[in-house]
């Protein structure tokens, strides 16, 4: 199993990996990118079975990587982790195929909640 | 922006910051507490900022601590060990994202259509034309941390 990391906050993304390890994940593989441009790229090439992408990026934002992957044929499953998780935006990345949308701040629970229903 | 508006933001503030520093840098609740108003200024300081953007009007989150507070913040985020050097750039992403949080959860109680800034991280204030709309101290390990909501209905004066 291997999931791609998207955020422009390094620290961030570390936090990301040390709370998929707590909720269980600890033995998938990780690719990181820095933004949203990165994130499509690297999801294209490297074919990840997961993508875990901040919203708020520079470039390209979490929906729009989204909506390029689906554009380019791409059905990778997709979840948001964000500090923006209003009805709204839930609903847009809902509609947009998004699996989930975890809001910041989070810990292992939240992470096993969201992903546990749909990897094991 | 109405100044109800505006309250109920202010009012969010503390459970807001509460609920980020339990969950993603203490592990615990009750080591980030409410203070008075710190009449002293921050040796070293570092102020990060996002805005929500709702048509014309402008809310401004700025979080600021002195460089010691935010080295230690960083560090819990990374779960680094307390005697660890921990790099500006790391620092400044840790406050940047704190700010980040509050800004976003402070969004989502706003009317659909806004929208959030990126963070900016900086060793000097922000210019303010006008006064701050809501104030809040922490205390966090014994290290002050300020919270201030600025609010402009036509984006000028941020």
């Amino acid at each position: 199993m291997r999931v791609l990391v998207a955020d422009d906050s390094r620290v961030m993304r570390q936090i990301v990996l040390r709370t998929l390890r707590q909720a269980g994940f600890g033995d998938w593989d990780i690719v990181q990118a820095g933004d949203g441009s990165e994130a499509l790229a690297l999801t294209l090439s490297e074919n990840p079975d997961l993508v875990l992408s901040d919203w708020n990026m520079p470039g390209l934002n979490g929906i729009d990587v989204l909506r390029s992957l689906r554009a380019a044929g791409s059905a990778v499953p997709f979840g948001f982790v964000t500090s923006e998780g209003s009805p709204q935006m839930r609903e847009l990345a809902a509609s947009e195929g998004a699996l989930f949308l975890i809001a910041k701040p989070f810990d292992a629970d939240t992470f096993e909640s969201a992903l546990r229903p749909h990897f094991r | 922006m109405t100044d109800t508006t505006t309250t109920t933001l202010a009012q969010s503030v503390v459970p807001m910051a509460q609920e980020l520093f339990t969950a993603m840098i203490d592990g615990e609740p009750g080591l980030l507490l409410p203070a008075e108003a710190l009449d002293e200024p921050f040796p070293d300081p570092l102020y990060a900022w996002v805005d929500i953007v709702v048509g014309p009007a402008v809310s401004r989150t700025l979080v600021v601590t002195a460089r010691e507070t935010a080295d230690r913040l960083a560090r819990s985020l990374l779960a680094m060990e307390d005697d660890e050097p921990v790099s500006l750039e790391d620092v400044q992403d840790a406050l940047g994202e704190v700010a980040n949080v509050v800004g976003g959860n402070l969004k989502a109680m706003l009317p659909e259509g806004a929208t959030l800034t990126l963070p900016v991280v900086a060793q000097v204030a922000p210019s303010a034309l006008r006064p701050v709309d809501h104030e809040q101290a922490l205390i966090w390990w014994g290290g002050p941390i300020l919270i201030q909501l600025w609010t402009s209905t036509n984006g000028e004066g941020l």
